[in-house]
């Protein structure tokens, strides 16, 4: 499942030469590709209501969002034709595949990120982090009824500490608390 | 030799110190953890130091933000190696190689790589500083906007050869970094763009997005996969490179330490886009640029060596000029003028004893950082012998804590999220994080000297092509551009005209 990182390039293994691409990967490819000329195209639609400069030799504040824009939609619509040209190749063999349960975890964990902060607004950091770290735990599958909860006040405190004390950084109190 | 006879007397002055020494070493010691942590960066921490000085002399206070400046740059890739968090926005660059490293079992050699290259920038930068800063100085009066803009388009030409497997994927992912570096306040006129009415906008949310793009989105990986969940993180191994690895990378510590210094002289540029140049170079330069991306030490050295180049760099225009290179040297500007000294050319004639101790003790707190750093390590690495059940709640902690503590803002952790979303789907689908983040940084500087430089010059875009520096940049810029996708079709020309060649299976 691990990706090539980032400036990893084997000759001629490029996507952007018509290589043949799994079937997951082509629509993934479209989806986003899709998707981005939709963000693009409400950009330069927005842009419209953008006011002229008021120096004569200014280009304005909508011209470089059109023109970030534009190529975004250029390259999106390049993707789609590579994507679309190169033949489509068997899901790789070896390559450790993500189950449901898997991808069910992330969701979980993404979440319980949302409600962290969601939460951390009402009850402020503290309770918020201990439980968000318990609950993330849990997920990792570390889920032992001691040591969670010790774990996550631990840590929670002593980030707290670093942070408001050694730091000076004001954490959040809650609005149930101030 | 003047100089030399002045840095002397700044040794005998700072050895007859002792509390400025102890106040470098403490700064450099905190300016580490400042940087290693999450969304704390330099700027952050000297300002944060700042108040506790004004009662200090101005030798132990000025050295105390320095030691935080210095320890700041260099923390932040403790984290990019070990954990692929980048403390600081220059640490992004470190964390391409430098977190491939640590999965290879490497981290050791890698924060020992790291370390080295960050005191070898550094010192060579505050030497330079020492005995070539009216020289310098020049330089950076010749950097107006035009060549500001044409820096920013170089730098953002990087995004080719950071690209990965897929050049239009890189590129994709750089121009989608281009349009939300347009969200906030318009450079010119004020108008807020895209913000949707939230004052949190008005500003580019470059760092929740960084912290969110690298940090959130690995920890979000790591739950995928119920294998690695309950096992460690990874190896440290040993801590130091042997003499002929790293004694082969001293060419690119050097250039990349040059490139440093000369970005941190331009005002506006600083570590972030040092780093990133650095690498770029280093890659062009190196015999094997396959490797880079996927574990190279030299790529770890070169954007180490870089931002901590640009440190000395960033004092040079600071302390002649009274122009701050960077955020951070904005801030020591202010502490210096509240130690009631004045930036400018008269300061090294008026106050040359004073600003050699300073010069010394420079130099002191990079043989600190050296100390503190290589011995720290050990104790650093230890956060890999955590089981990742334990270590990814605890990043995900970090990340909230460290985005929170930027502005004080819980939109801001929202935003975290949403990038850590974004770059979770990112990395499954192949587009590369770092154009993103090299286009948040750039993106602003472009647009802004463009039409800075276009407003100078009455709207005649002459300007391009008729200033040397501005015509040598835009020139490398699209050289740096164009290599990469020239390269790649020649490999795949040659690949698919060898006999009986199939296509590769591109991996998703």
């Amino acid at each position: 499942m691990s990706n090539p990182p980032a400036g990893s390039e084997r000759p001629g293994s490029s996507d952007d030469f018509g290589n043949a691409i799994p079937l997951t990967t082509k629509i993934a490819n479209l989806v986003i590709a899709v998707v981005l000329i939709a963000i693009a195209a409400s950009a330069i639609a927005a842009t419209s209501d953008f006011p002229k400069s008021m120096l004569a030799a200014d280009v304005g504040a909508a011209r470089f969002p059109i023109i970030h824009s534009g190529a975004l939609i250029l390259l999106c619509l390049i993707l789609i034709a590579n994507t679309l040209r190169a033949p489509t190749a068997p899901a790789a063999d070896g390559q450790a595949r993500v189950g449901i349960a898997g991808y069910a975890g992330v969701a979980l964990g993404m979440l319980a990120t949302a409600a962290c902060i969601a939460a951390m607004e009402h009850v402020g950091y503290g309770p918020a982090t201990a439980v968000y770290m318990a609950v993330i735990m849990a997920l990792m599958g570390q889920r032992s009824p001691v040591w969670n909860p010790v774990l996550a006040v631990g840590v929670t405190a002593l980030v707290y500490g670093v942070f408001h004390y050694m730091l000076q950084v004001p954490l959040p109190v809650g609005s149930l608390f101030e | 030799m003047h100089e030399l006879d002045l840095l002397m007397g700044g040794f005998a002055t700072l050895a007859s110190n002792p509390l400025a020494l102890l106040l470098a070493l403490v700064g450099v010691a905190l300016g580490i953890v400042i940087g290693a942590l999450p969304g704390l960066t330099a700027t952050m921490g000297v300002a944060i130091l700042l108040p506790f000085t004004f009662g200090m002399d101005p030798v132990s206070g000025l050295l105390m933000i320095s030691g935080v400046f210095f320890g700041g740059v260099y923390g932040g890739s403790v984290t990019a190696i070990l954990l692929r968090i980048p403390g600081t926005p220059a640490a992004a660059a470190t964390a391409m190689d430098g977190f491939e490293l640590t999965r290879k079992g490497m981290a050791g050699v890698a924060l020992g790589t790291a370390t080295l290259s960050s005191f070898l920038g550094g010192t060579a930068s505050i030497i330079v500083l020492i005995f070539m800063a009216p020289i310098l100085a020049g330089f950076a009066l010749e950097f107006s906007a035009p060549e500001s803009f044409a820096l920013a388009v170089f730098g953002l030409s990087i995004i080719a050869s950071i690209s990965g497997r897929s050049v239009i994927k890189g590129l994709i992912a750089g121009f989608l970094g281009l349009l939300i570096a347009t969200v906030g306040m318009d450079p010119m006129d004020g108008f807020p763009r895209f913000t949707g009415g939230y004052t949190e906008l008005f500003n580019v949310p470059f760092i929740p997005v960084m912290i969110g793009l690298f940090a959130a989105a690995e920890a979000f990986k790591t739950l995928e996969d119920p294998k690695v969940r309950l096992g460690m993180a990874a190896a440290l191994g040993r801590i130091l490179p042997d003499w002929p690895t790293y004694r082969r990378m001293l060419g690119t510590v050097a250039r990349s330490s040059g490139l440093g210094i000369v970005i941190g002289i331009i005002p506006g540029a600083g570590a972030d886009i040092a780093a990133y140049v650095a690498y770029n170079e280093a890659k062009r330069f190196s015999r094997t640029p396959e490797n880079y991306g996927k574990g190279e030490l030299a790529g770890v050295a070169a954007c180490e060596a870089g931002a901590n180049g640009c440190t000395g760099g960033a004092l040079l225009t600071m302390l002649t000029l009274g122009i701050p290179g960077d955020a951070v040297t904005a801030v020591m500007l202010g502490a210096l003028t509240l130690q009631g000294l004045q930036p400018g050319p008269l300061l090294l004639k008026d106050h040359a004893d004073l600003v050699f101790t300073l010069f010394a003790g420079m130099l002191f707190c990079y043989v600190a950082m050296l100390v503190i750093g290589l011995g720290s390590l050990r104790f650093m690495g230890r956060v890999l012998q955590m089981p990742k059940s334990v270590l990814t709640p605890v990043i995900l902690v970090l990340c909230i804590v460290g985005t929170y503590a930027i502005n004080n803002s819980l939109f801001d952790i929202g935003i975290m999220l949403a990038a850590g979303v974004a770059g979770y789907f990112m990395q499954k689908w192949d587009f590369p994080a770092s154009p993103v983040v090299l286009a948040l940084i750039m993106g602003p500087m472009a647009e802004a000297n463009f039409r800075r430089a276009l407003s100078l010059s009455g709207g005649s875009y002459d300007f391009l092509y008729t200033r040397p520096i501005t015509v040598v940049l835009l020139s490398v810029a699209i050289l740096t551009l164009l290599l990469p996708l020239v390269k790649r079709w020649r490999a795949h020309r040659m690949e698919s005209r060898r006999p009986g060649a199939t296509s590769p299976q591109n991996q998703a």
